[in-house]
């Protein structure tokens, strides 16, 4: 219990307990300094029990102690690093003096190089870089993450190429800060939130336009890195400029140069995909004109070999039928008469024959000849002997 | 709101379409029907690309909303 002292009323004279002096002195701390950022050389850094994180900040003049949780820590650290640490001065009862730390930040172009090689050392040897890792984004996504301030360049380049490019996208924005202390911490919110959605994106992007190294870091710290590299949902990553490379930006399963680099891998081009639906359209065309014109033709060939069949058919009955008429030629009597021979019939033009009986002396007969029918009278009958 | 079937399942269905009419499989008549299909697909898709619009919300970070709370 902080015992109740006014402070703005000025010290009391009479003597307090030690207990309640460092109380009053960490009142005094938090009412101060609720939040202060000093920026000095790190020395002394030791992490105790994987968990508790001790180390100094100095410069030629004086040194400090900090206290934290390795939670707090941006990556791997080294003595020797410029470092912006966020925290409280604290008093604590048995071991003195500290600040308790809220945040972490390299500062200065070479200490945040530094810290950023030594974290991709690190992440590199736990495989979160791999190849094997990446995953194919789908082509073209329908329902977009995107993580990116509202207020930037790169948010308005990648929604304006993206329109230009593609239609009927969902994309939903949160907005974060891409760079200062608390960016990490917001992309990495943003990352979960989008990842544990009833219905998450199809692929989650996170940009920002170029900046100085100083303004890139938040996506080359820790937190952000295994984010990206933990999110389930795939990750499409462009930072900065093509010559900047974060750490982000290798756990992504796809990295982009820049933001409207992003919104050109992301989805096809309109034009070029109309272009092909249009060539589909006139193949399947061509496809079937070219399969009525077989069917045309195929008809054609049965149709044709119908007639042939049909007309050989009638050939064949016409040559019969001819045979048929030269045999009943041969056999008709006319051709008999025309060889010469006669035939004699009655007066009443009935044929004599064997059955028919022959005539007698005095009858009249014609005689038919194939010139002419001659009338006659029998003048003898001489019965002839059959051989 | 009917959901709209999804682009890429359109492009698929527009593709095998297409094999089949290619493929000579189909008699006339179920070439034909493969045709009109395939050019009312070949239609939708013209339509969404030239007339949808991108569509934006705005999503909060649960940790803004927390901070809020």
């Amino acid at each position: 219990m902080v015992p109740e002292y006014d402070l703005a009323a000025g010290m009391p004279d009479t003597a307090v307990s030690v207990s309640d002096f460092v109380d009053l002195l960490n009142e005094t701390y938090e009412f101060a300094f609720p939040s202060i950022v000093v920026s000095g050389e790190l020395a002394n850094l030791r992490v105790s029990k994987n968990k508790w994180l001790y180390f100094d900040l100095k410069d030629d003049g004086a040194s400090v102690k900090f206290f934290g949780t390795v939670y707090q820590l941006p990556g791997p650290l080294e003595d020797g690093m410029l470092l912006n640490v966020r925290g409280t001065p604290h008093m604590h009862e048995a071991y003195g003096f500290s600040v308790n730390v809220q945040t972490i930040q390299a500062a200065g172009e070479g200490s945040i190089r530094r810290a950023a090689e030594l974290l991709q050392i690190k992440l590199e040897a736990e495989g979160l870089f791999a190849a094997d890792r990446k995953r194919r984004l789908p082509y073209p996504p329908e329902r977009i993450g995107l993580i990116t301030s509202g207020q930037s360049a790169a948010y308005a380049d990648f929604i304006k190429i993206l329109a230009a490019r593609w239609a009927g996208l969902n994309v939903a924005h949160i907005d974060v800060q891409v760079q200062g202390e608390i960016a990490p911490l917001q992309i990495v919110e943003a990352i979960e939130t989008f990842n544990t959605m009833a219905e998450p994106p199809e692929v989650l992007v996170l940009i920002r336009g170029g900046g100085i190294p100083e303004d890139l870091a938040a996506f080359s710290t820790e937190s952000v890195t295994r984010a990206v590299a933990s999110s389930r949902v795939p990750t499409l990553v462009a930072i900065g400029h093509e010559i900047d490379v974060s750490l982000a930006e290798l756990a992504a399963d796809v990295r982009a140069s820049t933001p409207s680099n992003a919104a050109e891998l992301l989805v096809p081009d309109k034009a070029t995909v109309l272009s092909d639906v249009a060539q589909t359209a006139e193949r399947m065309y061509t496809v079937l004109v070219d399969r009525i014109e077989d069917e045309r033709s195929d008809l054609n060939t049965v149709s044709q070999s119908l007639q042939q069949a049909v007309s050989r058919q009638f050939d064949h009955t016409r040559r019969h039928l001819e045979q048929y008429s030269e045999l009943l030629m041969t056999l008709s009597p006319e051709a008999a008469l025309r060889r010469g021979y006669s035939v004699l019939r009655t007066a009443k033009r009935k044929q004599i024959t064997d059955e028919a009986g022959l005539p007698k002396v005095g009858d009249d007969i014609i005689i038919q000849h194939h010139l002419a029918e001659l009338a006659a009278t029998v003048t003898n009958v001489e019965q002839r002997r059959h051989p | 709101m009917k959901k709209q079937q999804p682009y890429n399942e359109l492009v698929a269905e527009l593709q095998q379409l297409v094999r089949k009419l290619e493929s000579g499989e189909a008699d006339i008549d179920e070439s034909i029907k493969l045709y009109e299909q395939g050019t009312q697909i070949v239609q939708q898709l013209e339509q969404r690309l030239q007339e949808a619009e991108n569509r934006i919300t705005s999503l909060q970070a649960t940790m803004e909303q927390a901070e809020a709370e």
